[in-house]
């Protein structure tokens, strides 16, 4: 028996063990105890090896094809943060949804957008919310943009190479002023005063920074969300749907309004031809 | 990403009581990129005789100007216009010409008899694979989109009215879930003594 | 030294010195549709009774609706081993719920675990198109449907699963009006939302060849879960 526990037999005598599917239900569910703990696939590199995968039996396709989420944008001005989003979710060519929310109300001072895999931004968003508001309330006083938003690249860098897919934006209005920060999966993290993320961001932009002043008045910089946002989807067949405008105030943050795309391209299309006959 | 999804496109035809329809969507993209919203995707081919080539955008032009070219070439031998069942075995054939390195479009023809003014569709698969069915024909990126709307709006013996608001209907409402076709659409309705041509207000995103 | 060329070398496969891959499969698409559509005091969900690998098909009677509470119903279609387990582990958590708070777990509440628990196999996801369906705390219709990784999105119509793609739009067209003029939203009665329930499958099995042979339909209202069933055609 001595050699036995020399060899360190006992932690391998199954008859010990406790109840072995006691637990099975905890494990199969662990993230409700420990969110940013998920399950570790049985084999290595995901990001690569779950294409392995995407054949059944008799060889057909697998599609294991994740809700995409696209064109977001975020600026600052002299009267805050305004975020601007699409609502598109496509499943590869399908659009799944077309009445997707991509800002997330984190709490009254903090918004997140998403772009990338829409089940990504919106799990972690959830986790960052907890934690948030678990530092509210242990010290008394809301959290800062920059610190909110470094707990999320620390904890998504956590991740790094797995292929989880988001970039996002956090906007807030803490006690330093109206709060602008990008964070993506790669693990940036970086505050600035214009970006804009997704596919339709490169068409977003064009628009963007051409109208982009610090001194535009609210009703401006909510016509320069909307705006960059319809002209992306015109072109991105990957976004598209309504056009959400949010501001961040310094009393907290805003929802101004939602637009339909379709409305917004002939309401722009009639202008552009008053323009011309004016002309 | 299969080739003859990278420009995108959705196309429909359906018989109707002495009448057919062509509809197709107008964007010409180039993957997830717009490059413009007014591609003609559906030609005339004959007063009667039309045909759509959803598929790769360079070999729906150069398909056309093939078929235009023997299709003109077999009525100046034959001095008649060329039927539809002809078109399409015309067509046919030259697609399984290419049978090891095809074009990349999958076309549908609708069209009426010149004589009898029957009613005809059908479409094929991109090596010439023809299949001439009594209902309705779909092509392109939003193809099970279509089945699925066709499959239930249609019903036999449409007149030329209802045939356009069927057509319409299941062409934008497919193509509404489709991120690669859209942007505006134009139906053909054929008839005996005239074609209408309509297009269609859709959304542009 | 052209001797030693690797081109003039004959190829024996047996003696080949790259060893061959071979991946494990561990998904089966075992098909199967699943629509729902709500109303404002009621929802509907129907399910194909297919299940079927590849060209064969195993059983045409299978249900694929799960009853996880007298106010919830869960639909599912894709990998079926996966919505074994995943159905399984769910119905545990609801009993331990209902066991730890004394009360049965709301249809949202029951929605955003069904997507933490998806979005925990995140790097080996479960392939199942889930549909969820059942009253809100006020009475309400609700659909929650998900992407494989538990990407969730709270709708009042939707079709998922092989047909999904051909349904969705029709659902657009004859519940959510998209692209119609001049109509008035009159209120989605529960009559009209099964007939087009019904309708939508019958079409869906025209075309689709993963779906077909029956449908069972469950009408939730709040007097409790009604089943109903469709024949549809088996080839």
């Amino acid at each position: 028996m001595a050699l036995a526990e020399i060899c360190g037999m006992s932690d391998f005598d199954t008859f010990r063990r406790e109840a072995p599917f006691d637990n099975e239900i905890a494990k199969m569910s662990n993230n409700f105890t420990h969110n940013t703990l998920l399950s570790v696939p049985p084999y290595s590199n995901p990001a690569e090896n779950l294409a392995y995968f995407s054949k059944d039996e008799s060889g057909r396709d697998i599609k294991i094809k994740f809700d995409h989420g696209t064109t977001t944008l975020g600026f600052m001005y002299k009267g805050g943060v305004v975020l601007a989003v699409d609502s598109r979710a496509t499943g590869g060519q399908f659009i799944g949804s077309q009445t997707m929310k991509k800002i997330v109300e984190i709490n009254d001072f903090l918004l997140g957008t998403l772009a990338g895999g829409a089940a990504d931004c919106v799990y972690w968003d959830r986790v960052l919310a907890k934690q948030c508001r678990m530092y509210e309330l242990r010290n008394r006083e809301r959290i800062s943009v920059a610190a909110a938003s470094k707990l999320m690249a620390n904890m998504v860098y956590n991740y790094k190479g797995m292929g989880l897919s988001m970039g996002m934006m956090l906007a807030g209005w803490d006690k330093r002023g109206p709060q602008l920060y990008y964070v993506d999966s790669e693990g940036t993290r970086t505050p600035g005063k214009v970006f804009s993320v997704g596919s339709g961001s490169i068409y977003a932009f064009g628009v963007l920074d051409s109208g982009y002043k610090w001194d535009l008045t609210d009703e401006e910089a909510y016509d320069l969300g909307r705006r960059s946002i319809y002209h992306a989807t015109h072109r991105d067949a990957y976004s598209g749907g309504i056009v959400r405008v949010y501001h961040m105030k310094p009393t907290g943050w805003v929802h101004i309004d939602n637009n339909d795309c379709m409305d917004l391209h002939y309401k722009y299309q009639d202008e552009k031809l008053q323009e011309i006959n004016k002309v | 990403m299969s080739i003859l999804a990278y420009n995108g496109g959705a196309m429909v035809a359906m018989k109707g009581d002495k009448c057919v329809s062509i509809a197709s969507d107008k964007r010409f993209g180039i993957q997830a990129q717009t490059i413009a919203t007014n591609f003609q995707k559906i030609f005339e081919m004959g007063p009667h005789l039309y045909v759509g080539l959803p598929g790769l955008a360079t070999d729906t032009q150069t398909v056309m100007e093939k078929l235009r070219f023997r299709k003109n070439l077999y009525e100046l031998k034959e001095n008649r216009p060329m039927s539809p069942k002809v078109f399409s075995a015309m067509l046919s054939n030259m697609l399984y010409e290419n049978r090891f390195g095809p074009f990349f479009v999958e076309p549908i023809v609708a069209g009426l008899d010149p004589g009898t003014y029957e009613p005809y569709i059908c479409n094929m698969d991109l090596i010439g694979c023809p299949n001439q069915p009594n209902d309705f024909v779909v092509g392109g990126t939003a193809s099970s989109q279509l089945f699925g709307m066709c499959e239930s709006l249609w019903e036999p013996n449409l007149g030329p009215d209802d045939l356009f608001e069927t057509t319409s209907q299941a062409l934008i409402n497919a193509f509404d879930r489709d991120a690669i076709s859209g942007w505006g659409a134009v139906v053909y309705i054929i008839e005996k003594d005239k074609v209408t041509v309509r297009d269609l207000k859709t959304r542009m995103d | 030294m052209a001797l030693l060329h690797s081109e003039n070398r004959p190829n024996y496969p047996d003696y080949a010195t790259a060893p061959t891959q071979h991946h494990f499969s561990p998904y089966a698409d075992n098909g199967g549709s699943v629509v729902a559509i709500a109303g404002d005091d009621f929802v509907v969900i129907g399910a194909d009774t297919r299940l079927s690998a590849g060209f064969s098909i195993y059983t045409r009677d299978q249900n694929k609706l799960f009853r996880l509470s007298d106010t919830t119903v869960l639909g599912c279609s894709g990998c079926w081993c996966d919505t074994l387990t995943l159905t399984r582990i769910l119905s545990a958590r609801m009993q331990m719920y209902q066991q730890e708070h004394n009360k049965t777990m709301a249809t949202p509440a029951c929605a955003q675990m069904l997507s933490t628990m998806l979005y925990y196999k995140r790097f080996f996801p479960y392939y199942i198109s889930n549909i969820l369906v059942g009253l809100d705390n006020e009475g309400k219709g609700c659909i929650y449907s998900y992407d494989p990784i538990g990407h969730c999105e709270k709708t009042t119509y939707r079709a998922g699963g092989s047909a999904g793609a051909l349904l969705q739009p029709l659902l657009d067209n004859q519940i959510g009006l998209k692209n119609m003029q001049n109509v008035k939203d009159s209120k989605l009665t529960l009559e009209r939302a099964a007939a087009i329930i019904k309708d939508v499958f019958i079409s869906a099995a025209e075309r689709d060849i993963f779906t077909g042979d029956n449908i069972l339909i469950n009408i939730i209202t709040k007097d409790g879960i009604k089943e109903d069933s469709f024949q549809l055609r088996k080839d």
